[in-house]
């Protein structure tokens, strides 16, 4: 019982996509910041709603892209992928402790009156922490 | 850690590429243990003994470090 749990669980968290997902998300990502462009500039009206998917296709892009395996997968680059993990992990919970501060700081700065403390999106914390975890992983493996 | 494994291919005349194929792993995972960037796991270094028909111990080395 307690072995099949624990299977279970091993086999959970080894979980990975196969390297043909790479370019997928990647696609993903890409159709997802052109539309974001195109919403932006091209389109009229009340599209805040079309934002929002967009925001989270592109996380999904993001997170295909992050949990694909590499051509060559082997124990090394399963170290490298989770230190990469610990790293984003750490440097995400600090961007989201001290962003709000700056950006407060700084519209206080440039404006007289600036803006409103308020907390960051889930949006940015993810992204921020899913571009942290890619950036580490193939900067960690380019100087393995 | 250190390791002689270069040593040990050079005597079986093989290339980092011949190497990591024996075993299942990338080049750059051989080249990465042979300059001691990498201390690769129990399994790995059992292979590699098993490729070079020495025991682990003969191309792995403790460092004062360790």
């Amino acid at each position: 019982m307690m072995d099949c749990e624990r299977n279970r669980f091993q086999k959970f968290i080894n979980f990975r996509l196969s390297h043909r997902f790479m370019p997928i998300g990647i696609a993903v990502v890409l159709l997802s910041i052109t539309a974001m462009f195109v919403r932006a500039f091209a389109l009229d009206g009340d599209t805040l709603w079309l934002k929002h998917i967009l925001q989270k296709t592109m996380l999904v892009g993001l997170l295909i892209m992050s949990l694909s395996k590499d051509k060559e997968e082997d124990e090394m680059t399963i170290s490298l992928r989770a230190q990469s993990y610990a790293i984003a992990f750490v440097i995400g919970v600090i961007y989201a402790l001290v962003m709000p501060y700056v950006e407060f700081g700084v519209s206080n700065v440039v404006n007289s009156e600036g803006q409103a403390f308020k907390d960051l999106g889930d949006f940015q914390v993810l992204l921020f922490m899913l571009m942290i975890q890619l950036l580490f992983y193939h900067n960690l493996k380019r100087y393995r | 850690m250190e390791n002689t494994i270069k040593v040990e291919r050079a005597i079986l005349s093989l290339t980092q590429d011949d190497l990591a194929k024996k075993i299942g792993v990338s080049r750059q995972t051989i080249n990465s243990i042979e300059a001691n960037r990498y201390v690769p796991s129990t399994v790995l270094a059992l292979k590699l003994s098993e490729v070079f028909s020495k025991p682990v111990n003969d191309f792995f080395k403790l460092s004062q470090d360790d």
